[in-house]
């Protein structure tokens, strides 16, 4: 029976509270949402409401931001790759599918941070490594950095359907990804690595010298294959192929690519557990700008840098004007 | 047959049910059955002793009788009440839960019910929150009225930790408003919603030995309260009237359930270590009885005098879901109604609307009467004391001669009318 259940990534965290409760548009809570009674469909273990009236009937502080220090950066065509020194704690809170960060040239204002997702984490060394395509202002903005960079986390809303990636032990997963879209994977081949499942990685790189990519993932044992997955705005024949063939064997399916490209994979696959990565426009990430808001049918709006939703509702109708 | 909802009335609705023919899949949120019963304990007394015999008549006895074999105390009186039994509420849990076993219910534990899909004004299915569905032909919803914590914090005076267990196995969830059926709610005396949960326990080993002993023997231990602590005001919020008279003001009212019933909704621990015989006093529900007591009341079904949910063609209720009812004989004489309701109106059959000459046949349809006033909404309705049981001697239904009460069931031709298969 379709039944959505809903998730915010940051319920019961430090950071909940957010400012959405001060306002009362809570994503999971109904008394902060304006309703006089308790209807707490979506628990996530800590009352929310009650963590509000203990702390004031204010929400918690949000996310910070620390200048951090380049320790490496290697430039590739179209793409660059950074090793940047974080504190320590805040290593510590990168370390899970889909973490990503704000990140931006501390000489360009606010406006200019980016959402990019985790590639690797020490919390040893205490440094993160991302992987940045370079698109338009903001990334070449990074790409002009030399020394220092602002970066503002810990954010973990990078990919829809984690709690079946978590629980996901000892079976069979098929990763697709496009482009850039590898980065954010690259973490969650580690995780399904470790909790034992087998893992068939098919990846378009398109025209992105993803090399250093590829050699972080030699050191997990998967099977690799590398093709063209889109063009003309379809799916490849050779791709399908290769999606049919592989997909009766499998236990979970992640796309790692564009919008029109999960929208087109989930068609194939609509009886599969199913997940994949978050491409919405993100600004404050925390709910407040509406940068990341997505409308669907029956006037419903969905904030997607907190809501966790499953996949197959991402498209399902959603209003695109 | 889906009964959401593990306690007294969900367990008696199961019974009856069962007797009647029904699949019954019982489902309960936290990893016991009968909910408040765990901390309860107080049978017979007053006009609940009629309503058991008249019960055993009816042919649903099974859950009185458990109880009364489970008795530590019998027959025992205490301020304002007669003859009541008392029950051990450490050995009770898994004899209902066998016996329930033995009968073929189908239990499942640690499953919280979230959502509904209806159709038509009836409800096709649940949704769980671990994310699995059951449709049914069927549903009882037995989920009370108390808590969950948002609203205990909200109405009262914040999670208190009682035995309900929001926190470790989520909050409760209202089915039939998730259904789109308005929940009603009752209100304290001074026009406040809810009401706190009448009474707490504390340790046995935690109090003196002359306590202990004087509860071993009798079941029962008054300690007067120094006069700066007495306060009249606090009778009037809690949920249990028959335990607001002045006696339970002036004194510290001790019952011995197995643990020790402390009959007042919460006692801050400072002040009560401060009375002889208290000194190490301990709570052992709520674990935090010192600061307040779970809020119930806020979330009472709109029902006919069948049992059935207005405005949904295929859910009952019973227990404190199907009113301002209080107790566990309210909760299991409504259960085994609606239990065998359910399985009536699955045949198609008229359902069962007991006579007013029965005690309980009189409560239901009196509760609901008086629920559409105001002033009702302030009262609580239990075999017990208060309003309802003052009415059931001015009625003449009040009696422990179980000769009367035989009577009165044939004359109305209702003997073991649950007892019968019917599908």
């Amino acid at each position: 029976m379709d039944y959505e259940y809903i998730d915010c990534i940051d319920a019961g965290t430090r950071f909940c509270p957010c400012s959405l409760a001060e306002t009362g548009e809570c994503i999971l809570c109904s008394c902060l949402r304006g309703e006089k009674f308790c209807d707490c469909i979506n628990w996530k273990g800590v009352c929310i409401y009650g963590e509000f009236i203990n702390n004031g009937q204010k929400s918690k502080n949000g996310r910070e931001s620390y200048k951090c220090l380049i320790e490496n950066k290697i430039s590739r065509e179209n793409v660059f790759y950074l090793k940047v020194s974080v504190p320590h704690s805040l290593a510590g809170e990168l370390t899970y599918v889909g973490s990503f960060v704000f990140i931006r040239n501390e000489k360009f204002d606010n406006y200019y941070d980016t959402p990019i997702s985790i590639l690797e984490v020490n919390t040893e060394e205490d440094y993160i490594e991302l992987g940045i395509e370079l698109r338009g202002t903001k990334t070449k903005a990074i790409d002009l950095s030399e020394k220092e960079l602002i970066i503002r986390g810990p954010y973990w809303n990078g990919i829809f359907g984690i709690k079946k990636i978590n629980s996901l032990k000892e079976k069979r997963a098929l990763i697709i990804t496009n482009g850039i879209g590898i980065i954010p994977a690259i973490p969650l081949i580690k995780k399904l690595t470790e909790n034992g499942n087998h893992i068939i990685l098919i990846s378009d790189t398109s025209n992105l010298d993803l090399s250093y990519v590829k050699s972080k993932i030699k050191n997990y044992n998967i099977k690799e294959i590398y093709l063209n997955i889109f063009s003309n705005g379809n799916l490849t024949e050779e791709f399908v192929n290769i999606l049919n063939k592989y997909k009766e064997d499998t236990d979970l399916i992640h796309v790692s690519a564009q919008d029109i490209i999960i929208l087109r994979i989930s068609d194939l696959i609509s009886d599969k557990s199913f997940t994949c990565c978050n491409n919405a426009k993100m600004c404050c990430g925390e709910g407040g700008c509406g940068a990341c808001s997505a409308r669907f049918s029956g006037h419903k709006v969905k904030k997607l840098c907190k809501l966790q939703i499953e996949p197959k509702y991402l498209f399902r109708e959603r209003r695109l004007i | 047959m889906v009964i959401i909802g593990g306690g007294w009335a969900g367990c008696s609705a199961s019974i009856t049910a069962k007797k009647a023919g029904a699949d019954v899949y019982l489902y309960e949120k936290t990893d016991m059955l009968l909910g408040l019963g765990n901390v309860g304990g107080i049978m017979r007394n007053n006009g609940r002793f009629t309503a058991s015999e008249e019960l055993i008549e009816l042919g649903a006895g099974d859950l009185i009788n458990i109880c009364d074999e489970s008795s530590l105390h019998k027959n025992i009186n205490f301020s304002g009440h007669q003859h009541a039994n008392l029950y051990n509420v450490n050995i009770i849990e898994p004899k209902v839960r066998r016996y329930l076993e033995e009968i073929g219910v189908n239990i499942n534990l640690i499953k919280r019910a979230v959502d509904v899909e209806v159709k038509d004004r009836k409800i096709k299915g649940i949704h769980f929150s671990d994310g699995s569905y059951m449709e049914a032909d069927v549903f009882i919803e037995t989920t009370g009225s108390t808590g969950p914590m948002g609203n205990c914090l909200r109405y009262g005076n914040g999670c208190c930790m009682c035995i309900l267990r929001c926190p470790a196995f989520g909050p409760r969830i209202s089915i039939s408003y998730r259904a789109g059926i308005a929940d009603l709610q009752g209100e304290r005396e001074d026009d406040v919603y809810g009401a706190f949960s009448g009474s707490c326990e504390l340790s046995r080993e935690s109090l003196s030995d002359e306590i202990i002993q004087e509860l071993n023997k009798t079941g029962v231990y008054t300690a007067p309260l120094p006069e700066e602590y007495v306060n009249l005001d606090k009778l009037k919020t809690k949920v249990c009237q028959q335990y607001a008279l002045k006696e339970y003001a002036e004194n510290l009212i001790l019952l011995d359930t197995g643990h020790i019933k402390l009959m007042t909704t919460y006692f801050p621990l400072d002040k009560l270590r401060k009375i002889p015989g208290f000194e190490n006093a301990r709570y052992i529900d709520p674990y935090a009885g010192g600061k307040g007591n779970s809020i119930r009341y806020l979330s009472v079904a709109p029902t006919g005098n069948d049992l059935r949910v207005k405005g949904l063609k295929n859910l009952f209720c019973a227990g404190e879901k199907a009113g301002l009812f209080v107790g566990h004989t309210e909760a299991i004489c409504t259960g085994a109604l609606a239990g065998h309701n359910a399985v009536r109106y699955y045949l198609g059959i008229k359902p069962l609307i007991l006579p007013r000459t029965l005690a309980i046949g009189d409560i239901i349809a009196y509760a609901n009467d008086r629920m559409k006033i105001k002033q009702g909404r302030r009262s609580r309705y239990t075999f017990a004391g208060s309003n309802y049981f003052e009415r059931m001697k001015e009625l003449n239904l009040y009696t422990i001669d179980k000769e009367i009460i035989r009577d009165r069931i044939n004359k109305v031709s209702l003997k073991d009318v649950f007892n019968q298969k019917i599908i």
